[in-house]
């Protein structure tokens, strides 16, 4: 980056800070009423795939119970909702659908994805499924887990209640939106071979065993015989 | 493949198709369960397999399916053939060789052939001629990388994930949704084509899915209608396809079983212990009695758990929401007994090869028949809630109705069949675990419509506290892992005072058990319908193939032939009706 990249940001930035200083109070009441607003009525968009989304459901349902946090009302429309749930594995078939859901929520939006598969494509990496899903959408909070139980869930909604209160209505550029970034991949094509590297269990790519065969395994009794 | 004394070719139908067909029917063997397997002529497949439907009483088409053993070896594509009339199963293969991958198509022999052998298409390239719908299933259209299950195709693909990526976002959501794959046909014929009152209309096409809260998972319904009434239905699946098949191929016997969990979350013992049945049956071995009686213990739970999700998301779907508070409440007190057994709510792995991961923990036996004590009353109040409700009977009775025949042709099972008047239970038809010994009836319904199949699903939760009651009542002591070193791990105390017992588990750990070689098609009754495992062993540590004939694949196939020509409100009601799991369809 060079020097005048820098000095560009820092006084962007400086803009902003100086604004707000100016309408200090009104700010800081937007942002206590707004933000109190947003967080207790947040009205989430399940996006349920697989084995996470019957514990989204859990969640919803009566021993659990979201709506004592606001999620009251599952938003079947993206356009009626504030908080996308990935539950569950995405597959490349379904990511430009995921994508387009995404798109068609209006600001402010929140991104919550709940699963291992959803975060990292868990155990499967397989030729179908995408290895996240913040590679097509940013994501606020993953949950982690397979499947995280409805307590997870509620705590990353719970997080993302944190997150809405530390947010400035002034500050407009977290929701902010490149029209021209619509349908497209969230990372580009390097960050996404970057994340994608297989490790633990998926470095298997063959289908020889760790050790070949030597001779059968005895019972402990058997070799005295 | 067991050689030596051939018990199948003394089958008086065996006998028969031979005399008939001469050098077409090329040879006979058996598997490591001994069930005949009949290798053909491919050029007169289609012919041997109507003989066999029509002479020989096989009228229930299983599975078909593929096996490719890698190198130069010829690929197979496989039928599992079952006979209502005698109870007899047979397994007939044809053999291709890699450069001329064509075979003639069933569907003229049974409408359930029409998926399955598309999918023989999307994952090993077989050309079905004749097929009247002959397109990629599972993959999207227009995937270029090749077959996936084909010995040489990669686990990660061919292309690299940012290609990947790049491929399935550059597709046009406007091509995906265009409307030309569909003919729009229909009883007022071509679209505005005069009707003869000088009327003139045209059919719509709607879209519902993949993201729909109704179609229960990420599935995609086209429907074409003229008004409110539907003409013509297509499924579109595979949004959910996570290469299950593929991946196995690549785990061990025993790793296997996490993954097994992952594609019926409904009820995920059930394929947890369906799975380990079949690497038994290759490996010849029997389970301890202890294990048996608490497989079945299991086994039923997990049936009253998928059944209760499906009366709660059901009653949603056609408009009533309070039975799916009472049916949740149920489920987390049947999550809890995972939880005190295995650890995990859902995906619990509870089973491995040769017995469980662990005997049942103390007084966990006591939870399960404080739950069978007292479910019946949330059964009876859901019931109530339901079953002489006048909403519930004016959007359920008379709605998706097909009668057994016609079930039987276009590949329903389960419940669903069974709703249709077929009473096809594999835990009486070819019983496993011991079923034959309990005392239970298998409800089979009247009319074959929604309505038949919530009752017999309701009416199997009972029969279900029937077994669970007698399995209670005679659990017997004794270990619960057979004694078999060759699969099952030595006990701790073992391995750290002597040397045999470290040996034997630093093989069964490092190496994974090994398993003849063999093939087997063995199946339970799942919730939702008959679960097939057709299995392949070379004697290796890991499956040469891992096929998982899941009940709800067939369903969802047959969904168009149970909607045509009812109203579109009702597709909801009968998509919901034949209880479909997303993640079993598209594996």
């Amino acid at each position: 980056m060079s020097k005048g990249d820098r000095s560009t940001v820092i006084s962007e930035r400086r803009q902003v800070e100086t604004e707000i200083p100016r309408n200090w109070f009104i700010a800081k009441l937007d942002d206590l009423v707004v933000n109190w607003a947003r967080r207790n009525s947040l009205w989430p968009m399940p996006f349920g795939t697989a084995c996470c989304a019957i514990e989204m459901m859990a969640a919803a349902a009566s021993k659990y119970d979201q709506a004592r946090f606001g999620m009251e009302r599952m938003g079947y429309t993206p356009r009626q909702a504030d908080v996308l749930i990935v539950a569950g594995r995405v597959s490349y078939k379904m990511a430009p659908v995921m994508r387009r859901i995404w798109d068609q929520m209006p600001q402010p939006k929140w991104c919550i994805s709940m699963g291992a598969c959803a975060s990292t494509g868990g155990v499967f990496d397989t030729y179908t499924l995408m290895q996240g899903i913040d590679t097509v959408v940013p994501v606020d909070v993953y949950v982690p887990g397979c499947p995280p139980r409805p307590e997870g869930l509620l705590y990353g909604l719970l997080m993302i209640q944190e997150k809405i209160k530390g947010e400035s209505v002034k500050d407009r550029r977290p929701r902010e939106e490149d029209p021209e970034r619509v349908g497209k991949p969230h990372l580009s094509p390097e960050e996404i071979e970057l994340i994608a590297q297989p490790f633990g269990n998926s470095t298997f790519q063959n289908r020889v065993s760790g050790l070949e065969s030597s001779s059968p395994i005895l019972r402990p009794g058997d070799r005295k015989e | 493949m067991k050689p030596g004394p051939n018990g199948a070719a003394e089958r008086p139908d065996l006998r028969q198709l031979h005399a008939k067909f001469g050098d077409a029917v090329r040879s006979l063997e058996q598997d490591a369960a001994g069930e005949p397997v009949v290798f053909v002529a491919p050029e007169r497949n289609v012919e041997i397999l109507a003989y066999l439907r029509d002479s020989q009483g096989y009228d229930l088409l299983k599975d078909v399916t593929g096996l490719d053993l890698g190198g130069d070896r010829p690929l197979q594509v496989v039928y599992q053939l079952w006979s209502t009339r005698d109870s007899n199963s047979l397994r007939v293969k044809a053999e291709l060789p890699p450069d001329h991958l064509k075979l003639g198509s069933a569907f003229d022999i049974w409408r359930a052939s029409n998926w399955l052998e598309r999918e023989v298409y999307d994952m090993f390239g077989v050309v079905f001629e004749g097929h009247p719908d002959h397109r990629r299933i599972l993959m999207p259209e227009n995937y270029e990388e090749g077959y996936p299950l084909r010995k040489d195709f990669p686990l990660r693909g061919r292309f690299s994930r940012a290609e990947q990526t790049r491929l399935a976002m550059s597709q046009e959501m406007e091509d995906i949704y265009s409307l030309d794959e569909l003919v729009v046909r229909g009883r007022s014929g071509a679209p505005g084509e005069d009707r003869g009152d000088g009327i003139e209309t045209q059919n719509m096409i709607l879209n519902i899915g993949p993201q729909h809260p109704a179609t229960h998972g990420v599935l995609r319904l086209v429907c074409e209608l003229d008004g409110e009434t539907i003409v013509k239905c297509t499924p579109h699946i595979g949004y959910l396809h996570t290469g299950f098949e593929k991946l196995c191929e690549y785990r061990t016997w025993n790793q296997v079983i996490p993954l097994t969990d992952r594609m019926d979350y409904l009820a995920p013992i059930l394929y947890n212990i369906g799975y380990a049945l079949g690497v038994e049956e290759l490996l010849g071995i029997e389970v301890t009695p202890r294990c048996k009686v608490i497989r079945v213990i299991c086994s039923e739970l997990n049936r009253i758990l998928s059944h209760l999700i499906w009366v709660g998301t059901t009653a949603i779907d056609i408009g009533a929401f309070t039975p799916f508070l009472y049916t949740f409440q149920e489920r987390e007190r049947i999550y809890n007994l995972h939880e005190a057994y295995v650890g995990a709510r859902m995906t619990t792995s509870a089973s491995r090869v040769g017995g469980m991961m662990a005997d049942v923990p103390p007084g966990w036996l006591d939870g399960v028949r404080d739950f069978v004590e007292t479910f019946p009353n949330t059964l009876d109040e859901t019931e109530r809630l339901l079953t002489q409700n006048s909403i519930w009977i004016g959007r359920t009775q008379g709605v998706g109705t097909i009668d057994g025949k016609g079930a039987i042709d276009v590949g329903l099972c389960g419940p669903n069949l069974r709703a249709s008047g077929v009473a096809y239970d594999v835990r009486k038809d070819k019983p496993y675990l011991d079923y034959e010994t309990y005392d239970f009836d298998v409800p089979i319904g009247e009319y074959g419509d929604v309505y038949d199949r919530y009752l017999v699903r309701m009416e199997e939760m009972r029969q279900s506290v029937r077994i669970l009651e007698q399995a209670l009542a005679r659990v017997p002591d004794g270990p619960i892992n057979v004694d078999d070193p060759r699969v099952i791990l030595p006990p701790k105390s073992e391995v750290m005072n002597s040397i045999d017992g470290m040996i034997s588990h630093f093989k069964l750990v490092m190496e994974g058990l090994k398993v003849p070689a063999g093939e087997v098609w063995s199946s339970i009754e799942s919730s939702k319908g008959e679960l097939g495992f057709y299995l392949v062993a070379d004697g290796g540590p890991k499956p040469v193939r891992c096929r998982f004939r899941g009940p709800s694949f067939m369903n969802i196939s047959a969904l168009p032939y149970l909607v045509e020509g009812e109203l579109i409100a009702d597709l909801i009601a009968v998509n919901a009706s034949v209880d479909i799991v997303l993640g079993e369809i598209d594996r």
